[in-house]
């Protein structure tokens, strides 16, 4: 109940959309594709179910090769035994909700009176039995949603893949359904591939997540490793919110901003590049005001600068402070006026520092 | 303010101008096609009211016309529903090669008239034709004889004539349908040909079930290829036994306008049939994103999938153009080339001959001026209907779409019937004839320009107004520069549709009003197969060049 990619390529014609990817998921393991649109997430998936040819590379779903182009071998998508959840959910409109959840079972002929029961689990467990006889037309957007959700279980798969699936509910419908994929998938135990261009969901629901940029690997790693210390300017800007201020080495060791203020960073494993960047999290940021006495230094990143926009989203108010050219954005339950001059206090594990890869420009 | 105020009563007398216009052209020879099927006599002379005419149609005779009609239409809506559907799914769903070339072929041939399709497979085909020659003197197997002439070679060539009609109407929902459904199946594990029985076909099942109900209407009331095939063969359908009645003694008037009602609701039927179909079918469109479904891989099969397609073409336009070619250029008809005397006597008499070139000169200015006057009613309608609604606009929309319901030979029997009585001098005159194909083919213009109209949106009228353009204003500098392809689209096609009407004209022609589809009609009645192909040839090629100016102008015009 395992999925394996080694060097998978995607091409259309002269256009490469996935660059060689590996990357391996295992059994039980939730592992979320993040990116924002046309960055080859949504072609890998394709691929490991076989909607798309992979140009190269290899596929392995339970250790069974499943596509190697190479050596011309492919295991076509309908004896692949994979579950897919699609984005607006493919709930056929000619079938009712017990057909639609029973056709992976009816299409591998097993006996009718099985497939009934099964057909009544899948749909108990998502929650939708009392519904069983009705036409997709007669359901919202969250009960297809569920109908997909049990059409895709139902036929004990090997590998779950879902494809956007909760883009088209509205955020209260989302959030529950997220935790109820996630109890789900818990309970079949199963490999699962979740893409998704929303960083929440793929922080809160996934064991790993793989940032993918351009059709290439940014970064995989836990929800937190991500967030905390994203390897270069891209994962750090597309997972959470971020501020960032040009560093640079100082003589013997720390780093130095260009208004020369040292700062204390977590530079541990960072990668070579040729410049570099401290990440700061706005919530992770205190924010004080008066720009006035030196404090006793007490082992924190001191910033001053002034207010120069001001947001109020409710539970906090995004605050962009100017700081000696350099934006930064620091969320905040006190109120502060536009112009208010104010001191930042950062602890250096929340300073992280990053790379900026010249050759991929980070926006 | 005073000017808006005057456009509006402009536009206002516009309206009301076009719909009496719309309400007379439909109604008259709607009533008098009813009027005359409760009188004893024919037109124009004194008779009786009576309900002997409907007494008639329970006749021995008139029955079996009619399940000859049903029983051939049923056939042939079925078979061409099935093979149409075929042709399109291998084009747009399988990895067929050679898609490119056989699309515009079949293109072509939906516009290849029924009257010359099935002129060209009566001498493949008749007892003495090339086929039954063949295999009778040269290969010496007379169980192979086959006659065109009977209930059978009528579906062969009328599934011949509709295959393309229904290509063109499944190719769009083929095309346009959410690869998504498929996926979904293929993912739970369904084999591709579950996939097609299983997702495919039911998803496209309206379309389906639409396309067969358009076709058996179509079918039913076809006029040249039953006439042509059956009238030797004896084997009549309502169309041709209506033709038969108003053209041969003993006439009977009276029983034909019965068997003209009786038709048209068969018709009318099977139209509001297929428009609750197309209702039902909204709720569930499939079309969605434009994604594309991997084709599905023809392996062993693609053989059959390219005899059916090449052999679809064959049958269907290139075999009937060359017979009718070869034909044309023979001085005496005989089956083997090696021996024929070739002449281009035929094509020079098309030259010569002033009554020949009088119908040529009649079908321009019928087909030219015609198709004009129908693209300006029918963007009228459009306007009033979909724009700016007055009251009775619905009515409009009704009365305009009718003649959809109305085969085409029933048409000129109703105008027979009607301006045998009225007081305007139009029997027997272009005008007359102008009027029943702008009657017959008004639909035609609704369909493509509304379609067109549809998509523009309202607020780019409104953004003109509100800038102080009048309503008229707005229309001719927003609107009709915005529609402007349709324009030309239904234009081309109402055209096209004019220059081979043959069945709403056959009733309504005199010998200084024929236009070359009855002049080839009526030198092959007169046994004259070399001058009817030359005439034929001609005329195909002018249609086929029509098509092309269809196919550049307006690429969303193409279906009839």
């Amino acid at each position: 109940m395992s999925i394996q990619v080694e060097a998978l390529t995607k091409g259309y014609g002269p256009l490469t959309v996935v660059h060689g990817i590996s990357f391996e998921v295992a059994r039980g393991e939730f592992m979320s594709l993040l990116g924002p649109s046309g960055c080859g997430k949504s072609t890998t998936l394709r691929c490991i179910a076989d909607l798309e040819d992979a140009s190269s590379g290899v596929i392995r779903i339970d250790g069974q090769t499943v596509s190697a182009p190479a050596q011309n071998l492919v295991v076509p998508v309908h004896e692949r035994q994979v579950g897919m959840v699609f984005q607006s959910y493919a709930i056929w409109p000619h079938m009712t909700v017990a057909a639609n959840v029973g056709f992976p079972l009816a299409i591998r002929k097993v006996p009718a009176r099985d497939v009934a029961r099964q057909v009544d689990n899948a749909l108990e467990i998502v929650g939708m039995r009392h519904l069983r006889q009705r036409h997709p037309a007669q359901l919202s957007g969250g009960q297809q949603q569920r109908v997909a959700l049990a059409r895709a279980i139902v036929g004990r798969p090997r590998v779950l893949l879902f494809d956007e699936p909760l883009s088209n509910l509205d955020a209260k419908l989302r959030e529950s359904t997220r935790a109820e994929i996630k109890r789900l998938q818990r309970e079949l135990d199963v490999a699962t591939v979740y893409v998704t261009h929303d960083q929440e969901e793929a922080l809160s629901m996934s064991d790993r997540v793989l940032v993918m940029d351009g059709g290439r690997i940014a970064q995989a790693g836990t929800p937190k490793q991500l967030y905390r210390r994203p390897a270069n300017r891209f994962v750090a800007d597309f997972v959470g919110r971020a501020s960032f201020i040009d560093v640079t080495r100082r003589d013997g060791a720390g780093w130095t901003t260009a208004g020369g203020l040292a700062l204390r960073l977590d530079d541990t494993d960072a990668p070579t590049a040729p410049r570099y960047q401290a990440m700061l999290r706005p919530e992770t940021i205190a924010i004080s005001a008066g720009g006035g006495a030196e404090a006793p230094d007490d082992g924190l990143n001191v910033l001053r600068g002034q207010v120069v926009e001001s947001h109020y989203l409710g539970a906090y108010t995004e605050y962009m402070v100017d700081v000696a050219g350099a934006r930064i954005k620091v969320h905040a339950a006190a109120d502060f006026d536009v112009g208010a001059q104010v001191t930042l206090r950062v602890a250096p594990e929340f300073c992280r520092l990053v790379a900026i890869d010249d050759t991929a420009q980070a926006p | 303010m005073p000017a808006h105020a005057g456009a509006g009563r402009v536009l206002t007398g516009v309206y009301w101008a076009t719909f009496a216009l719309v309400a007379a052209m439909v109604a008259i020879p709607v009533v008098a096609l009813v009027y005359g099927s409760f009188r004893t006599s024919a037109p124009g002379l004194p008779g009786e009211w009576t309900l002997r005419n409907y007494a008639g149609l329970a006749s021995g005779g008139v029955l079996s016309s009619m399940l000859t009609t049903l029983v051939i239409g049923l056939f042939t809506s079925v078979i061409s529903i099935v093979t149409g559907a075929a042709i399109a799914l291998i084009l747009h769903r399988t990895d067929f090669r050679y898609t490119r070339i056989v699309m515009p072929l079949i293109g072509l041939t939906f516009y290849f008239p029924s009257f010359i399709l099935a002129m060209a497979w009566i001498i493949v085909g008749a007892p003495g034709g090339i086929y039954n020659t063949v295999v009778d003197d040269m290969l010496g197997m007379p169980w192979l004889r086959a006659d065109i002439y009977t209930a059978i070679g009528i579906v062969f060539v009328m599934v011949l004539h509709q295959v393309p009609f229904v290509y063109l109407t499944m190719r769009g929902p083929i095309i346009g349908m959410d690869p998504i459904y498929e996926e979904a199946a293929s993912a739970a594990g369904a084999r591709p040909h579950h996939v097609l029985l299983r997702v495919t076909l039911p998803l496209l099942g309206y379309s389906l079930i639409s396309s067969f109900i358009l076709t058996f209407v179509m079918t039913i009331e076809q006029f040249a290829i039953p006439a042509l095939l059956g009238i030797p063969g004896q084997v009549t359908v309502l169309a041709t036994q209506l033709y038969l009645l108003v053209r041969f003694s003993p006439t009977d008037y009276g029983l034909a306008a019965a068997i003209g009602v009786a038709l048209s609701l068969i018709t009318g039927a099977a139209i509001w049939a297929q428009r609750r179909v197309t209702t039902a079918g909204r709720l569930t469109t499939v079309t969605g994103k434009a994604g594309r479904m991997r084709d599905l891989p023809l392996g062993r099969w693609r053989w059959a999938a390219n005899l059916l397609c090449f052999g679809f073409v064959f049958l269907g336009l290139v075999m009937p153009m060359v017979i009718l070619l070869y034909t044309s250029v023979l001085k005496w008809f005989t089956v083997n080339p090696l021996e024929g005397i070739y002449t281009l006597r035929n094509y020079a008499f098309i030259w010569e001959s002033g009554s020949t070139m009088g119908s040529f000169t009649n079908t321009l200015i019928v087909s030219g001026a015609g198709a004009a006057i129908g693209v300006g009613l029918g963007l009228l309608c459009c306007y009033f209907t979909l724009r700016l609604r007055p009251a009775g606009h619905r009515t409009l929309d009704f009365l305009a779409s009718l003649p959809f319901g109305v085969p085409g030979v029933v048409l000129g029997l109703g105008l027979l019937w009607a301006y045998a009585y009225l007081p305007v001098p139009l029997y027997g005159t272009l005008a007359l004839m102008v009027i029943a194909f702008v009657t017959r083919f008004l639909p035609y213009a609704t369909e493509t320009i509304g379609g067109q109209m549809v998509q523009i949106d309202r607020s780019l009228e409104e953004a003109a107004w509100v800038n102080g353009a009048t309503r008229l204003q707005g229309m001719s500098r927003i609107l009709l520069p915005l529609v402007s392809l349709s324009l030309q689209g239904a234009y081309f096609l109402l055209f096209m549709a004019f220059f081979r009407e043959i069945s709403s004209a056959i009733l309504i022609y005199s010998v200084n009003t024929s236009v070359i589809s009855i002049s080839i009609w009526s030198f092959f009645e007169q046994a004259n197969w070399g001058l009817a192909s030359a005439l034929a040839v001609v005329a195909t090629v002018i249609i086929f060049v029509a098509m092309a100016l269809i196919l550049r102008l307006a690429p969303t015009a193409r279906r009839g």
